[in-house]
């Protein structure tokens, strides 16, 4: 292995890196968001039985279905190639971001009304029997139970997304994936461009690995007895 | 006692990691070491050669999926002096920052898909005798036409990766701002939708795309030095590229570029490219 060449590359990786590393957050923050809101639609959907919420729930079904079974890939070029034919311009970073969040978003959705049909129906029941407004039976007995249950399928979505935003580079932007295909294309030195490409991602992952575990034993005190 | 075993289990990972990294380092060795023999090849009863799908009028495919081109002109002849006839191979179709790699990894035995000869991929692979010029060029919108490289101060140029316009702008022009594709079609769908200002590559190839695409003109027609452009082999195979090497003179015996130039480049071209200015017979560059 060419050691000079890998050391001269470094600070090429470590600012593709950050730019994987912001897209990732992002996307996964923002995912989040419109998974939570999502599934509470859902959710809300089972309980009220309005004529609004049902198309509502609807809607959300179809983004849901849209979304984990289209590739990423294909959405980015959708967004990046097809929608300029539409008079919409987004730059490559937007594109990347709003994908994640496309992409993400549907399967935070499903992750999140998992953990809030985990939780009992008694539990209801209990909170309001104590006097608890629907608002405090939300913020103190549901969502913690629910956060609980849906938290590893969470980090796994995570982590999913991360890895995930290797495909990133067909919109041109320069993520640790497309950096080591430049390198290898340029200087043709193969194995240490791919060398270091995956010492990045073990980088990037092992630790949010490791911080999601740590989360998820103080998310399910309960079950782990801490 | 919990405390070894987690220790011992530890330590198992790295050297399990550390025999997957150094299996990797000697695959590859081995694989460079191998040669794709020529008694080898006329044994697998064809030849894989590596074409652009995407680069007319060079090598690309026709409306019938037929891989066509200049290129694939010279490539074609190549086969059926080699076996006799013309379909004894196997057409690899690649993007361009995967030339080398290819050749590498023998997934092919020749690459013949408008590869520019540098010095540094002349370290990986061996080149045959060269068949054609070419320099470098930027083509632009006509609205806004690049005509120097200090029009592209503050603006992106679009190039694609492992081709010699990204390295010549990555070391000679590092303040052009550059928005690099892995395909060929793709970058010229950004170049169609605005996302750059211009789009550098082959001089040859953009004047053939200029001349197909109204709106759009080669404004800086050259960059860079002067190039050829030649069939490359494994590095080491030394008697597939003898033997390749003496089928090119032979070829340039019979003017047989220029037959190429007038089947797959004329009809792009016009009168607007002299051919000398592309051919070169017989491997004989000056």
């Amino acid at each position: 292995m060419n050691l000079e060449f890998m050391q001269g590359a470094l600070p090429l990786y470590a600012s593709a890196l950050l730019l994987t590393l912001r897209i990732s957050l992002l996307g996964i923050v923002l995912s989040l968001v419109l998974g939570l809101l999502c599934s509470l639609v859902l959710y809300q959907r089972e309980r009220e039985r309005s004529r609004a919420l049902w198309g509502l729930g609807k809607l959300v079904c179809v983004y849901i279905e849209f979304s984990r079974n289209t590739p990423l890939l294909i959405q980015l070029f959708f967004l990046y190639y097809a929608l300029p034919k539409l008079g919409l311009m987004l730059s490559n970073e937007e594109c990347a971001v709003i994908g994640l969040t496309f992409l993400g978003g549907g399967y935070m959705a499903e992750s999140f009304r998992s953990g809030l049909e985990g939780v009992s129906r008694v539990q209801f029941e209990l909170g309001l029997s104590i006097g608890l407004k629907p608002l405090q039976l939300v913020r103190f007995v549901i969502f913690p139970q629910a956060l609980a249950l849906a938290v590893p399928a969470l980090g796994a979505n995570c982590i999913f997304l991360i890895k995930e935003t290797s495909v990133v580079s067909i919109v041109a932007l320069p993520d640790l994936m497309s950096v080591a295909k430049e390198l290898i294309g340029m200087y043709y030195n193969t194995l240490e461009a791919l060398f270091l490409l995956v010492l990045c991602y073990l980088l990037l992952l092992v630790p949010v690995s490791f911080l999601l575990t740590l989360l998820e034993r103080k998310l399910r005190y309960a079950e782990f007895g801490i | 006692m919990r405390g070894l075993t987690e220790r011992l289990y530890k330590a198992g990972i790295l050297l399990q990691l550390l025999a997957f990294v150094l299996g990797l380092a000697f695959t590859q060795a081995a694989f460079a070491a191998e040669p794709g023999s020529l008694a080898a090849i006329k044994a697998a009863g064809k030849i894989r050669i590596a074409v652009f799908a995407d680069k007319p009028p060079f090598g690309y495919l026709d409306e019938s999926g037929k891989n066509v081109g200049f290129d694939l002109v010279i490539a074609r002849r190549v086969v059926k002096d080699l076996f006799g006839r013309e379909d004894a191979v196997e057409w690899v179709l690649l993007e361009p920052a995967n030339r080398v790699e290819y050749l590498e990894a023998n997934k092919v035995d020749i690459v013949f898909a408008n590869f520019t000869v540098t010095k540094a991929r002349a370290e990986k692979v061996d080149f045959a005798l060269p068949y054609m010029k070419v320099a470098l060029g930027v083509v632009s919108p006509d609205r806004n036409v690049i005509r120097d490289i200090k029009d592209l101060r503050g603006k992106k140029l679009i190039v694609i990766k492992g081709t010699t316009a990204e390295t010549y702008f990555a070391e000679k022009h590092p303040e052009v701002e550059l928005l690099k594709f892995d395909e060929i079609s793709e970058a010229f769908q950004a170049l169609t939708d605005g996302r750059g200002a211009g789009l550098s590559n082959d001089n040859t190839f953009l004047f053939a795309w200029a001349n197909t695409n109204k709106g759009y003109t080669v404004g800086v027609p050259s960059l860079g030095s002067l190039d050829t452009i030649a069939p490359a082999v494994r590095k080491g195979n030394k008697e597939l590229l003898a033997w390749l090497n003496g089928e090119i003179r032979n070829l340039g015996k019979e003017k047989f570029i220029h037959k190429a130039y007038a089947e797959a480049l004329a009809p792009y071209y016009g009168n607007s490219v002299d051919p000398e200015d592309l051919v070169i017979e017989g491997g004989e560059f000056r």
